[in-house]
């Protein structure tokens, strides 16, 4: 809290993002940290709650409210309030492996959860965060720091997104040998190839962090792709442990009619491309789907969907616009989303923005619902007949949407990119080795155990959850590596 | 006695008995015995009947008793009828014994004393059996009456006359009853019931179980014209127990005791290690065999205090310098102290530790008679001297009325002051004289320059080298210092010199329950005064308290020698580092020291319990071999020696060493990691620690102040004198809460119950503390710390501590029954009027299988036939029992506080105005039918806005003895907190800041408890008197005289509640949980037959229907809840409370704040509709139709079967030990207190007066009164508060005029319009709680004495008034105008303590003050008249400042005194007013700071 009353003296002042109108001709983070004396003044703002609900989370009415890796928020702030950077950097790390990661791309429900957002604006906590591991990489204070001894315990992790990253470092730490299997080219699962570079720098940041794990004596394998290049069984024999973190990568599908048109994609294989040939070739090999000059749609109004929109237009579409099929949300919550729910509010996320500036307009359509993908000659989508929708309860207390008559429309577009979310793990490797999976196709693995049907084999992160936040990888990561290392200490091998 | 075996263990614990009382003697000066004296014993004693209680019946007394010389004129009579010659006096005793009513084994009794009579070469002349007269004692007392019998015996030979004759009579007793009583001797079938009540050559003493009205009757003796004495020394006994005991009354054989010997466990231990060591001239060693031990467990403190003070007065010192060593005046602080008396005390310090506590002791010993007051002077002692020889001392004047004419001189006996007549040299010995001759006995100043050394006169020592960071850091984990300690307890201390503060109260898992590594200190939870003693202010009355501590050998205290006194002395007991290097190697004038590893092996099973024992030897050895200091240190600890607890190592090593006789001889200093905190310090002194060094809270100070953590300005030395000094601070805290006044009196007193240690530990470490649910042993206890140890090593990588998580929520730290989960829920519930999000929420808070927080966690319901839910009582009359807890407005804003109030009104239910007053305007209802009036007034001990009005508009009165997040404490409302409105409803203005004594200062003990229900019942007849006590061991005690007080309801309250601002301390430390308070009250008061005329209320951390459930089965039928209802009006535990700062409007003053203040009536009313129709559904399912039906049904309970952490080691059965109803008695409130409303003068006053009242026409009448005419003015001052609320009548309406010695409370709350005019004297509490009326007191116009330097009226006069006028012409007694916040006052001369937290109005005092003038004033105006130009000394100078008055304050105060001559005719005055332009360059101008800045700044916003 540093300062008692710094919530009723300091005003919620977010950090800036670069001029809208400039960034799009780039593919830098847009980020734009803040300066010190303003970062304290809102670390002042922290209350030190007796009750912090920020650092905390539980599940309500479905969403995360709350940090699910626990983060110290009060204390580190007090710190950065204090002006006791490297204090601050020690609590971070105790509960976050990644907060770079964290920093820049976590939708922050400790801010929804934040008491001060009772009745005024939430904390800056989510910069805070970016802040202290920024300045910690400036100033050197992070260094590889290779365990001391090695126990000679070999663990696989397979998949490389931010559970397997959370899962190795911790495990790594301990002294166990840790080898991570990545199918992709790169490691870093979503974190390299889902999330563009404007949002987390590849280089900058991503490997920045691979790299040391790498100095810690973690092995990445990539281009690897287990149950197909390597066998689980040959994996097993020999390591000691086994985790699954592969993800929840299986897309929902859009299925009406002109699906099977040239010109629509998932929303991944256009990131995933874009971002591989931006690495690769700065663009140049041509590797990737582009958006120039085409009236792009994405269907999907998450976060997901903001990227591919921010995507197009560093491509240099002609228009961009984003359907999205629930109601827009309403400025402030509303009287069933209060406190401390994850706040359902209309957002203005990066990509909007940008596209308001270039276009001048927010290109989300609420209550949109696509009822068909209207073809050329060549097979090629030439633009989408939608819908507005209305919701209305069904009779299992759920909501259903149902087409209003007389709204539909025809959107032209040349390009679809479908963002309509995750359906879970992909079940080649799965069927393969009999893992038993839920009814939603996730493996099935208690919390807290992380324990598949086969002895010896984990689960963690979105294949084991479904599809769900960085920040929750993170924290399945962390745990899944607490229970291996208990599994661990009790086998002989 | 009954049987034992055949009752079950209850939570009673017979120690906790406590007793009070007025006391008194009569006595001729110049020694002429005379039957009238026995008969104004009699009559003094009658007149303090009001000062006694008595129990279920009204004809049983507590007891009361009459000491005189021997009668022998009266004996030899009635001898010589039985068959037997006396010889002449001094040459025989005389013995009152009370003998088992068994008539062979009062036989055998006789035999065996026959037996020692001639082992001891006495004659037995003969016994007399004592004629008594029952027809008028009540059937409790006749049950348990005992036949009494006098012996006479004399001595075969007795070259050594009289004094050898008392010391041998001594040995007989002693002999006898050790003999007759002790288990392995004891005569068959006595059953512990033969007693001596007395055996002496000169006294002799009648008492017994009865009422002071029926002594006179009981004992035909007294009443025959031979029966003469030259005085009589008397006792009326209140006490909270009624279990019947004849031998319980009073006086004792040397003393009568008024008060409490709070420190009486470490006395008897300490006593007990020095009787070893007696030597003595009078007595021989095989003597010392026959009559040791000295003091006995089983007896009571003042019955043991009579036993020392007998043996150190036989063994050769005078009486009065045996009181002078036991009860020693607070010398220490005392600037202006003689020097040499300031020796006598520094030197007996050495030889005896003071016996500290409350008390008014008189005593005699045949030839000498006198009293004494304790240091803080807490109890009333008055006396008068007359032209004929006679001296009339009580605890009230006018008990024994004397013609005025005869009086010469009125006074009172002053704190630490003795009074003595010497009846062989026919005078009055004045404390100057007396003292000043037995401190010219020895060059006491010559032995302790040569003694005494301080640590600064040693030479440097070699102290550790400072630790790494990394070994810093092990060394904190194996201790268990988490980030929290850093932050909340070690860097605050180290900063500021203070005590962290927190808010909220304990919602945490109780320590044996906790998954957390535990402090072994944690299972300690301290004790604290309430009721039956009060608490001292350790800020403001500083000056009587010490942190003395010495290191060195007991020597034979029956003896004096230079080398008594050769201690090493510590100013408190926090050994730096530097200083126990130098202890370490100390080697000169005999002091050796040996340190000994405080450690034990990882590898060696039971290693702890081992290591203990080990330790215990080792100890013993080094003493033996001459060692004086033993340093236990766990310095030298590695991966494989593990620290032992450092409290239980030094607790084994303390009480081996008393029970081997050695812990005289020695010192104990503890060198240990694991003591950070005020507690650890206090658990530490008070198990036997002479001193501490707490090493690894130093290393982490050096760390926080390297990393910049500590404030920037601060230097290292002042970060460790910052720690040490808020250690002392808290540590005077810890001891004035129980009302002990110094370190060396504290030191091994004990004064904890312990909660969660088995029996195992606790004989061998904490031998004979309370202990009451078992709980772990050495093997659970190792176990835990071998897992702490082996995980300090384990955690090389992670440089950041655990969290704690006990003061602020946190994942990974401590469980919370509070989380964010159950706030939401709970919000959730009781805004949208979800009960299925309430049940969400009470599912969290019940099941407490995994995580054990309460006791009521570990219970469970038994399975019952079951009844359908509607046929039981519906939910609006359940919830009639609701209350919510007693939380001001100014701690609570107004719409959080007025919110609670229409919530309740509108169920029924009642809310608490909490301690600050009320506003007028939400007395009267709203057009809509709300109410924002709280049903309960609070009356607490800052009195803040109580007025006669206040207490009209009340359902209900509270006394708040105590608060359960600081029990045993003040508070304060600094200034800035102070807003206009705040200000105002408290009677103060804004920018002033307010204090709440620890004590109040009108309840010093049980029968002040009984005299204040007394007032308020006066002050409001419709409104129950309620009593607020926190849960401790004794409480069922306490909650026994409250009931006998005629209080209406008792609240017993949890430890764990508590809104508000508190010392981190004591939220979690200090009280038990109410499950056990709770139980232990039904229990006792059942046991004293007084259950059914008293309503119990409970609250602490109720959430849910379950709780109340088990509330009710426990043994209450109402239940307050606070915490909950708070959160449901927005409140998210932020913890805060007291930096006004909280964001939802709940806990604060910010106007911008309280906009965000979103609770709704509606949301309250929700809540607890819930809570009942959740209790309604466990009713149903234990089949139960009404509350009434269900409290006490402890068998409904059964311990749940293995659940949670450690749950196993519990033991249960004495909390749920089934009530056993006596007939015609019952289990809940059934019938009213007898208020005895109808015994006041005020009904006949109202009778003259009906004309003003109805039609405001003046009126004068004139009445007598005396001492036992209680309260006056409080009835009539109640009908008009009903009439003209708080505005009162025009001044001057009515006029009263008395005449006599006015009894307690005379005013109080007397209102605008009427003047009491008294003339003679009047004795506590004057103008108590004044609201407008004027005042004046005149000596009788008869009087032969001189007015401005004789007493005129008591004790604490004007506490708590807020408006009015007063003169009285003579002195008042201590703490004149104490919490006054209007009245305007002229006075002659006061005793100490003057204008204490003054807030308020004008007071002139005309003469002298005491000391500790102005102490915690801050606001009002004081003139004095400062005769010696002394008077700065005299003033406490922490608040005010000290001015020459100026023109118009010249005014103000001739005016007062001119209207002061005018209404008393002070010829003081006259003088003054004559003279008035010399004079008035005399008064002092007393002002506080505060004060002046808060009027400049109202002058400029006015203006």
């Amino acid at each position: 809290m540093g300062k008692i009353t710094g919530f009723l003296e300091v005003d919620r002042k977010d950090h800036s993002n670069k001029d809208p109108q400039q960034r799009i001709n780039s593919w830098d983070e847009f980020h734009v940290g803040m300066k010190e004396e303003d970062i304290r003044d809102q670390a002042a703002r922290c209350m030190d709650c007796g009750v912090p609900f920020c650092h905390t989370t539980f599940s309500l009415a479905s969403k995360t409210s709350g940090c699910p890796v626990n983060n110290l928020i009060p204390e580190w702030n007090d710190m950065v309030y204090r002006g006791q950077w490297q204090m601050a950097l020690q609590l971070l790390l105790k509960t976050n492996n990644f907060p770079e990661f964290t920093g820049r791309v976590c939708p922050a429900p400790c801010e929804g959860s934040c008491v001060l957002s009772i009745n005024a604006p939430a904390v800056t906590i989510k910069h805070h965060e970016y802040a202290i591991i920024e300045r910690a990489f400036d100033e050197g204070w992070i260094r590889p720091c290779p365990p001391l001894e090695r126990t000679g315990k070999l663990i696989a992790i397979i998949g490389s997104g931010p559970s397997g990253l959370a899962a190795a470092d911790q495990l790594n730490k301990k002294g166990h040998s840790v080898s991570v299997y990545e199918r992709a080219d790169r490691p870093g699962g979503l974190l390299m190839y889902g999330i563009p570079n404007m949002k987390l720098d590849k280089r900058k940041v991503v490997e920045r962090r691979i790299d040391i794990m790498r100095q810690e004596g973690i092995v990445f394998i990539n281009n690897t792709e287990i149950g197909k290049d390597v066998s689980l069984k040959d994996l097993q024999e020999s390591h000691d442990a086994i985790i699954l973190c592969t993800g929840a990568t299986h897309p929902r599908d859009l299925r009406i009619p002109g699906r099977t048109g040239n010109g629509i994609h998932f929303a991944m294989e256009f990131l995933h491309k874009n971002t591989k040939s931006l690495l690769d070739s700065n663009h140049l090999d041509q590797k990737y789907i582009s958006a120039r000059n085409k009236n792009v749609v994405v269907i999907g109004g998450g976060d997901t969907g903001t990227d591919c929109v921010a995507t197009a237009l560093r491509h240099q579409c002609k228009s961009v616009t984003q359907l999205e099929i629930l109601e827009r949300p309403p400025e402030v919550r509303m009287e069933g989303n209060p406190w401390p729910e994850y706040p359902n509010v209309f957002i203005l996320d990066y990509g909007q923005e940008e596209s308001k500036a270039v276009f001048g307009r927010d290109p989300r359509r609420y209550r949109r619902m696509t009822q068909e993908l209207i073809l050329d000659e060549q097979e090629h989508v030439k633009s989408l007949k939608t819908v507005e929708v209305r919701w209305k309860s069904d009779s299992k207390g759920g909501i259903q949407p149902e087409p209003v008559p007389g709204t539909e429309d025809e959107i032209p577009a040349d390009l679809v990119l479908l963002s309509m979310g995750f359906l879970g793990p992909e079940q080649t490797l799965l069927e393969q080795n009999g893992i038993t999976t839920n009814q939603r196709s996730n493996v099935v693995a208690e919390y807290g155990k992380f324990t598949t049907n086969i002895e010896g084999i984990f689960a963690a992160g979105d294949c084991r959850r479904g599809q769900s936040l960085v920040v929750w990888a993170i924290n399945e990561g962390r745990a899944v590596a607490e229970v291996c290392e208990e599994y661990l200490s009790r086998i002989v091998k | 006695m009954m049987d034992k075996n055949s009752m079950p263990p209850t939570l009673y614990v017979p120690s906790m008995e406590h007793d009070s009382c007025g006391i008194g003697f009569v006595a001729h000066i110049k020694g002429r015995k005379s039957h009238q004296i026995v008969q104004d014993g009699l009559t003094m004693l009658i007149n303090m009947e009001h000062r006694g209680g008595c129990g279920c019946e009204p004809e049983t007394g507590d007891g009361a008793g009459i000491l005189f010389q021997v009668p022998h004129q009266f004996l030899a009579t009635e001898c010589q009828k039985l068959g037997f010659v006396l010889p002449e006096p001094g040459k025989y005793g005389v013995g009152m014994m009370f003998f088992n009513p068994n008539v062979e084994v009062r036989q055998a009794t006789k035999q065996r004393i026959q037996e020692h009579l001639d082992e001891l070469g006495f004659n037995l002349l003969g016994y007399r059996p004592v004629p008594v007269n029952h027809t008028e004692i009540g059937e409790t007392a006749r049950q348990a009456e005992l036949p009494l019998e006098q012996i006479f015996v004399s001595l075969k030979e007795n070259p050594g006359g009289p004094s050898e004759l008392e010391r041998k009579l001594f040995i007989l007793r002693k002999y006898t009853t050790h003999s007759i009583g002790r288990t392995s001797t004891a005569v068959p079938g006595n059953d512990y019931e033969f007693y001596w009540l007395s055996l002496s050559y000169k006294t002799i003493v009648y008492k017994g179980m009865l009422r002071t009205t029926q002594l006179a009757d009981y004992f035909p003796d007294l009443a025959h014209p031979d029966f003469d004495s030259a005085l009589a020394l008397v006792h009326s006994r209140f006490s909270t127990n009624t279990v019947p005991k004849w031998k319980l009354a009073q006086p004792f054989r040397y003393i009568a005791h008024n008060g409490e010997i709070n420190t009486i466990r470490g006395n008897i231990n300490w006593m007990k290690s020095k009787q070893a060591h007696f030597i003595s001239e009078l007595f021989t060693p095989e003597e010392f065999d026959l009559l040791l031990p000295i003091c006995d467990k089983a007896h009571s403190d003042s019955a043991n205090l009579d036993s020392i003070i007998e043996m150190l007065t036989l063994a050769g010192r005078s009486l009065p310098h045996a009181m002078m060593m036991v009860i020693p005046e607070a010398w220490e602080g005392h600037d202006f102290m003689d020097e040499d008396k300031k020796a006598f005390y520094e030197y007996h310090a050495s030889l005896m530790e003071p016996w500290d506590g409350p008390a008014s002791i008189s005593f005699t010993d045949g030839h000498v008679i006198g009293a004494t007051l304790d240091r803080n002077g807490l109890r009333p002692s008055r006396y008068v001297v007359t032209q004929d020889d006679i001296v009339v001392m009580a605890s009230e004047a006018g008990a024994l009325p004397v013609e005025e004419e005869r009086v010469i001189k009125k006074g009172r006996l002053q704190p630490g002051r003795m009074f003595v007549v010497d009846l062989q040299e026919g005078r009055i010995i004045e404390d100057e004289e007396l003292k000043t001759t037995l401190a010219h006995e020895h060059p006491y100043r010559e032995w302790l320059d040569r003694g005494i050394h301080t640590p600064s006169d040693l030479p440097e020592g070699t102290p550790d080298l400072p630790l790494t960071s990394k070994e810093l850091l092990i060394n904190q984990r194996i201790f268990g210092y988490t980030r929290e300690d850093l932050k909340k307890i070690i860097g605050p201390m180290a900063n500021a010199a203070t005590e962290p503060i927190g808010s909220m109260g304990a919602d945490i898992p109780l320590p044996p329950f906790s998954h957390q590594s535990q402090h072994l200190s944690n299972y300690f939870k301290q004790l604290f005064a309430q009721v039956s003693n009060p608490p001292i202010d350790p800020i403001r009355e500083k000056m009587i308290m010490s942190l003395r501590s010495s290191l060195g050998m007991n020597l034979n205290a029956l003896d004096a020698s230079p080398d008594h006194c050769r201690q090493l002395v510590l100013e408190q007991p926090v050994l730096t580092k530097e200083d126990l290097g130098k202890i370490k190697v100390i080697d000169q004038d005999g002091f050796t020291s040996r340190t000994l590893p405080m450690l034990f092996s990882s590898e060696r099973r039971n290693g702890l319990e081992l290591a203990i024992d080990q330790l215990c030897r080792d100890a013993a050895a080094a003493v033996e071999s001459g060692r004086v200091i033993l340093i236990l240190s766990d310095r030298k600890h590695s991966s494989s020696r593990v620290p032992i607890p450092s409290l239980l190592a030094l607790g084994a090593v303390h009480q081996y060493l008393i029970r081997t006789k050695l812990r005289a001889k020695s010192a104990l200093v503890v060198e240990a990691g694991d003591v950070r905190e005020t507690h650890h310090f206090a658990t530490l002194i008070g198990y036997g620690a002479n001193a501490i060094c707490p090493y690894l809270a130093f290393e982490s100070i050096d760390q926080l102040w390297e990393k910049g953590l500590l404030n920037e300005e601060l230097t290292l030395e002042q970060a460790h004198a910052n720690y040490i000094k808020a250690i002392g601070y808290g540590l005077r805290k810890i001891f004035s809460k129980m009302g002990i006044s110094t370190l060396q009196s504290y030191h091994g007193a004990q004064i904890f119950e312990i909660l969660g240690l088995n029996s195992r530990v606790v004989k061998k470490c904490f031998t004979k503390s309370v202990s009451r649910i078992e709980g772990l042993g050495f093997g659970e206890l190792e176990n835990a710390i071998l897992k702490q140890h082996r995980a300090a090593f384990s955690q090389n990588n992670d440089v950041v501590l655990e969290a704690g998580g006990i003061y602020e929520w946190r994942k990974d730290g401590e469980k919370h029954l509070f989380g964010p989960e159950a706030i939401h829920y709970l919000q959730k519930a009781a805004r949208n009027k979800d009960y299925d999000a309430y049940k969400t929420y009470a599912n969290l808070m019940n099941s407490q299988d995994d995580q054990v927080f309460t006791i009521r966690g570990l219970l469970e319901f038994q399975k019952q036939q079951s009844i359908p839910l509607e046929e039981v009582e519906p939910a609006v009359e359940i919830m009639k029992r609701f209350c919510t807890g007693a939380m001001s407005f100014g701690s609570i804003s107004y719409e959080a506080h007025s919110t609670l109030a229409i919530a309740m009104n509108r169920i029924g239910a009642k809310s608490n105005s909490g301690e600050g007053g009320e506003d007028e305007n939400r007395f009267e209802r709203k057009p809509n039918g709300d109410w924002e009036r709280s049903a309960i007034k609070q009356v607490a001990s800052g009195r803040f806005g109580v007025t006669s009005n206040y207490l009209t508009n009340a359902s209900e009165i509270q006394i708040k003895m105590a608060q359960g997040a600081k029990p045993g404490e003040g508070g304060q409302l600094p200034g800035h907190k102070v807003d206009e409105w705040i200000g105002r409803v408290r009677y103060s203005i804004p920018g002033v800041g307010l204090i709440s004594p620890p004590p109040h200062h009108d309840i010093y003990s049980i029968e002040d408890l009984a005299q204040l229900i007394y007032d308020l019942k006066r002050a409001n007849r419709e409104a129950r008197i309620n009593v607020k006590l926190v849960s401790e061991a004794g409480v069922g005690t306490i909650a026994s005289g409250v009931a006998k007080a005629k209080a209406d309801v008792v609240l017993i309250s949890g430890y764990d509640g508590g809104t508000g601002a508190s010392p981190i301390s004591s939220i979690k430390h200090a009280g038990l949980p109410w499950e056990i308070g709770l139980a232990e009250t039904h229990q006792t008061l059942l046991r004293n037959k007084l259950r059914n005329r008293i309503t119990v209320q409970t609250d602490g951390q109720i959430r849910t229907g379950r709780d109340l459930a088990i509330a009710t089965l426990l043994g209450a039928e109402e239940w307050g809840i606070a915490t909950a209802a708070l959160v449901v009006e927005g409140c998210i535990l932020m913890r805060k409370c007291h930096l006004n700062t909280c964001p939802v409007g709940v806990a604060t003053q910010n106007p911008e704040l309280r906009k965000r203040f979103k609770g709704k009536p509606e949301h309250v009313v929700n809540f607890f509709t819930f809570l009942a129709e959740d209790l309604r559904e466990v009713m149903a399912s234990l089949g139960f139709r009404t509350v009434n039906e269900m409290v006490g049904h402890t068998e409904v309970l059964t311990p749940k079967a293995k659940v949670g952490h450690n749950s196993s080691s519990f033991d249960f059965s004495a909390l749920l030990a089934p009530a056993k109803i006596a007939v015609g008695d019952g289990s809940f409130k059934q019938r009213e207190q007898d208020h005895e409303l109808f015994l006041s003068k005020d009904w006949s006053i109202l009778n003259q007066v009906k004309g003003a009242l109805e039609n405001r026409l003046p009126v004068k009448a004139t009445f007598d009164i005396m001492n036992t005419d209680r309260s006056v003015g409080a009835i009539i001052s109640n009908e008009i508060s009903k009439k003209y609320k708080g505005e009162g009548l025009p001044h001057g309406t009515i006029h009263l005029v008395f005449k006599g010695s006015a009894g307690q409370s005379f005013g109080v709350f007397g209102v605008h319009g009427i003047t009491f005019e008294l003339e003679g004297e009047a004795n506590d509490y004057f103008g108590k709680g004044l609201s407008g009326a004027e005042m004046i007191i005149y000596p009788h116009k008869v009087a032969q004495y001189d007015p401005e330097h004789n007493q005129i009226i008591g004790n604490v006069a004007f506490y708590g008034a807020t408006s009015g006028t007063a003169f009285i012409r003579g002195l008042a007694g201590e703490r004149f105008c104490v919490r006054n916040s209007g009245v305007k006052a002229v006075v002659e001369g006061i005793g100490d303590h003057g204008c204490e937290y003054m807030t308020g109005g004008v007071v002139v005092v005309l003469g002298d003050t005491g000391r500790n003038f102005a102490a915690g004033m801050s606001g009002g105006i004081a003139y004095v008249m400062d005769h010696d130009g002394l008077f700065k000394q005299r003033c406490n100078m922490a608040s005010v400042d000290l001015d020459p008055p100026e023109e118009t304050d010249l005014e103000e105060l001739q005016d007062l005194i001119h209207t002061h001559w005018i209404k008393t005719e002070s010829s003081n005055a006259e003088r003054i007013l004559k003279n008035w332009a010399r004079e008035c360059q005399r008064f002092i101008k007393v002002m506080p700071k505060d004060y002046k800045k808060a009027l400049r700044k109202l002058e400029l916003t006015t203006a």
